[in-house]
């Protein structure tokens, strides 16, 4: 690899010292450079300069693929349908979020490959400590309405989602990092947000990641659903609420017009109907499947499966403050009783991806890769039993929701912990009554002694790090309480460059995988559906389908 | 006559205490239901304040039954829109279903009931009450995957949603209703035809046939005139009940043939406590079930003297 010191030189002129210090990375090999165009566009690097970066330091670019599509035509999609009204500041639920990519965009879009994407917003970067961060917005945009974005109307979007009055679902990203009142109007293109606590990520939680954040006129109408107002490729044309919904081609689009003239979405309440209409010709696309429902269609040749792997996954917690689970060598023991290989190429369908017992996924950037894998070891879980005291094992009882895979998963487990003689017995019950209030007291899920809980897709680990794991979190099932862990989670979401991320989740995966307060065991793959010839469909696995450059 | 319309009333007042309760006494708040177990808890709250579902359930229920009584249904929780337009359209869609399937399976029921009497013990009887049996048998989710396969995405003929575009002619829409009303006539037809074949043979059997008989009336008049009026009022009440069946009874239907009727519109309701539309939907089916019923009753009395008299009385 040869480096070109002079151009290198010329292009790190003005940059700022995280910027440098990621360069140096890079320089140095010990980023390598996907991480470095991910972790540039965090910081706001524009595309031509990561991408001068990269060749100076002596990488070849990869050519983008670029296929040319035909423009015109429908395309029709299936979906859940949305659990509520599309309203961007309540949609919680996966059909909304569906439904919401369609006609709104986010300043940032968090790409398939979890890089973070110029969208409405242009550049972006951060001051030194992380803790106020400008972007700049791109001129020309106009809403459905032929009303210009300028900076107020951003301003408008996140005081709305940041208020506690409005009943907004986009808190759970905002609380602790984004208040009310701190989104200002630097100039009409200009948007400066002042953080609660510095956060080295905050890019992702205005991006498609954080799918409430589509921005919206400054006037927000009450009833937003009738006209879906946002700025996206396709805007509304018909919406019959529990039915479907049409949308077409935004003339006035800022980016690359979309090739079909209209998209036609057709709502079901499961996916076995899904599947026949898409087998029968009656949709073009499924919009997400789970895995075990799949199964038929992944050797069926007149489809393509298009496949993301996600930070999705299902945990199992253990409460580290009852007598069972208090020794960390029965949760460890526990933990080494499963065989993850046969669970993704079997329960999985090899749809998934090995899991290491703490929220750093392999397809993280930030992950600390040298940290070993736990692997099935029934000699060993046998020896920490009998260390604790509880050689002969003991009942347990499993309570957990009856979603997707879970119930399967349960039985497994169910199965491997007999090895270590403990008898476990399983309660499966209804969503509803597994999460009940969702508050401890009033909770399967928060206040039993041994649970599954699914957790969806996040581009970055923040919210699996926080919520169900520091001792203030708020989804603490495990009741893990640990300083050493909370101080380690603080820094990591300070930290600015990924150097400093991943030596902090390094210490942060071998503390999980000694303290073993949860089991991931593996990560979904999120599962896009199409006919065969339909090109161009990208979905994230947030929930997102973008439809603009599908051609049939 | 006005007692059993009182007595209906009753029903339906008790039906509505209890959907309330049920729908109350289930774990989880609305609020929380609506967004999700990983919303903000202040969310939830102002959420649960602005639907007033944080108000004493005697409070929500004399609400909801003041409203009802003045022809007002409440706003759906998840829609936050009135629940009226919902119910209209699924109570409409499904009558739609039901009249398909209705006008397919009362005829070819009863004639097949008929047949299997007259011909009793032979061969066609067998067939028919065996075929009947199978076919009833089978859980519509079956009959109904099959048929799919078989007639949607092998020979294409049917489309495979029941759903038509918005401007679909009725013919249209009849083409879309066909496929989802086989397994519903598969289920019943067995049924009806058992019902049809008992009725026939008692009236077969009956004194009055053999005098029928006796006094020199042709067959078919005899069969006509005098086996049939009597043999098909059992018959009746049980079409009646299934009426009421298939309008609301079709949750599986619906979903796997992807049909926006009440049986689905129940169904997600109750899945996402959303109550206003759960409860509307179930009284629905409860004015329903007691119109059918009343309706079936003046049909009955109308056919059998014995009871029309004794009323009269």
């Amino acid at each position: 690899m040869t480096i070109n010191h002079k151009l290198l030189d010329i292009l790190r002129r003005g940059r700022s010292p995280h910027e440098n210090h990621l360069i140096d990375g890079l320089v140095r090999e010990a980023v390598s450079r996907r991480e470095f165009l991910r972790y540039g566009s965090v910081l706001g690097l524009s595309a031509p300069l990561l991408g001068g970066i990269v060749g100076a330091v002596g990488y070849g670019l990869t050519p983008a693929a670029v296929v040319a599509g035909t423009p015109g035509g429908t395309v029709r999609y299936g979906q859940i349908v949305p659990a509520a009204a599309i309203n961007p500041v309540t949609v919680a639920d996966g059909g909304g979020v569906t439904m919401l990519s369609q006609f709104g965009e986010t300043l940032v879009l968090s790409a398939p490959d979890l890089s973070a994407q110029p969208l409405l917003a242009e550049s972006w970067a951060p001051n030194a400590d992380g803790t106020v961060w400008t972007f700049k917005l791109r001129q020309n945009v106009k809403f459905h309405n032929g009303q210009a974005l300028t900076a107020d109307d951003v301003v408008a979007t996140f005081d709305r989602l940041a208020d506690p009055a409005n009943g907004s679902n986009a808190l759970s990203v905002f609380t602790g990092i984004l208040s009310k009142g701190n989104t200002k109007k630097v100039d009409d293109h200009t948007v400066e947000f002042h953080l609660d606590a510095a956060n080295g990520n905050f890019p992702y939680a205005v991006s498609t990641d954080n799918y409430n954040a589509i921005i919206v006129p400054a006037d927000f109408p009450a009833d937003y659903e009738a006209t879906m107002i946002g700025t996206g490729p396709f805007k509304l044309e018909k919406y019959t609420p529990k039915v479907g919904a049409s949308f077409v081609r935004n003339p006035d689009y800022w980016g690359t017009p979309a090739l079909p003239d209209r998209i036609e979405v057709v709502f079901y309440d499961d996916y076995q109907p899904q599947i026949l209409a898409l087998q029968g010709g009656d949709i073009d696309v499924i919009q997400q499947l789970p895995v075990l429902q799949a199964v038929g269609l992944l050797t069926d040749p007149s489809v393509t499966i298009i496949s993301i792997p996600s930070s999705a996954h299902s945990q199992v917690h253990m409460r580290n403050d009852v007598d069972l689970y208090k020794d960390k060598r029965v949760r460890q023991a526990i933990a080494l009783t499963l065989d993850r290989p046969k669970i993704v190429a079997g329960l999985m369908r090899g749809k998934a991806q090995v899991g290491n017992d703490s929220p750093f996924m392999a397809a993280y950037p930030s992950t600390d890769p040298s940290v070993p894998q736990r692997q099935q070891d029934i000699a060993q879980a046998k020896q920490l039993m009998e260390a604790a005291g509880v050689a002969a094992g003991f009942q347990a009882t499993l309570t957990t929701e009856k979603y997707l895979e879970i119930p399967d998963y349960a039985v497994l487990l169910q199965n491997a912990v007999k090895e270590i003689g403990i008898d476990m017995q399983l309660n499966i019950m209804d969503q509803g009554a597994y999460y009940g209030d969702a508050v401890p007291g009033k909770s399967q899920w928060l206040d039993s002694e041994l649970g599954i809980t699914d957790y969806g897709h996040r581009g970055v680990p923040n919210v699996f790090l926080q919520a169900p794991l520091l001792s203030s979190g708020t989804w603490n099932a495990a009741h893990f309480n640990n300083p050493d862990y909370d101080a380690l989670v603080k820094s990591y979401v300070a930290a600015l460059d990924v150097e400093a991320q991943r030596a902090t989740a390094g210490q942060i995966q071998t503390l999980l995988l000694d303290q073993t307060p949860l089991i991931q065991a593996y990560f979904y793959d999120f599962l896009t559906v199409t006919k065969a010839d339909l090109k161009g469909v990208v979905a994230t696995a947030m929930g997102h389908l973008l439809l603009a450059q599908a051609s049939l | 006559m006005l007692r059993r319309l009182l007595l209906a009333l009753l029903t339906l007042w008790l039906l509505s205490v209890l959907i309330f309760a049920g729908g109350h006494l289930l774990p989880g708040n609305v609020g929380r239901a609506m967004l999700g177990p990983f919303a903000d808890p202040v969310a939830v709250q102002v959420l649960n304040h602005e639907m007033g579902t944080d108000r004493p359930v005697v409070v929500q229920y004399a609400d909801w039954i003041a409203g009802f009584l003045t022809g007002d249904l409440g706003q759906s929780y998840a829609y936050r829109s009135p629940v009226a337009p919902f119910l209209v359209t699924a109570l409409l869609n499904s009558a739609k279903l039901a009249a398909v399937a209705f006008v397919l399976v009362v005829p070819l029921g009863i004639f097949g009931g008929v047949v299997a009497a007259l011909y009793r013990g032979r061969a066609a009887d067998r067939i028919l009450s065996v075929v009947g049996l199978s076919a009833t048998v089978v859980p519509e989710f079956v009959s109904g995957i099959v048929l799919i396969l078989i007639f949607g995405v092998w020979l294409r003929w049917f489309p495979i949603s029941a759903t038509w575009r918005g401007d679909a002619g009725p013919f249209t829409q009849l083409y879309h209703l066909i496929l989802p009303s086989i397994p519903l006539v598969l289920i019943l037809f067995g049924y009806i035809a058992r019902m049809a074949r008992a009725g026939t043979i008692n009236a077969l059997d009956a004194d009055y046939t053999r005098t029928a008989i006796l006094k020199g009336l042709s067959y078919p008049q005899v069969i006509w005139r005098h086996v049939l009026r009597n043999a098909l009022l059992p018959t009746i009440s049980v079409i009646a009940t299934q009426t009421v069946y298939l309008i609301g009874g079709l949750v599986v239907i619906e979903i796997l043939f992807h049909y926006q009727g009440i049986g689905s519109l129940i169904f997600t309701a109750a899945k996402k406590k959303d109550f206003p539309m759960l409860q509307a939907g179930v009284m629905a089916i409860g004015a329903l079930f007691a119109l059918t019923t009343f309706l079936a009753d003046l049909l009955y009395a109308r056919l059998n003297p014995r009871i029309r008299f004794a009323d009269q009385k």
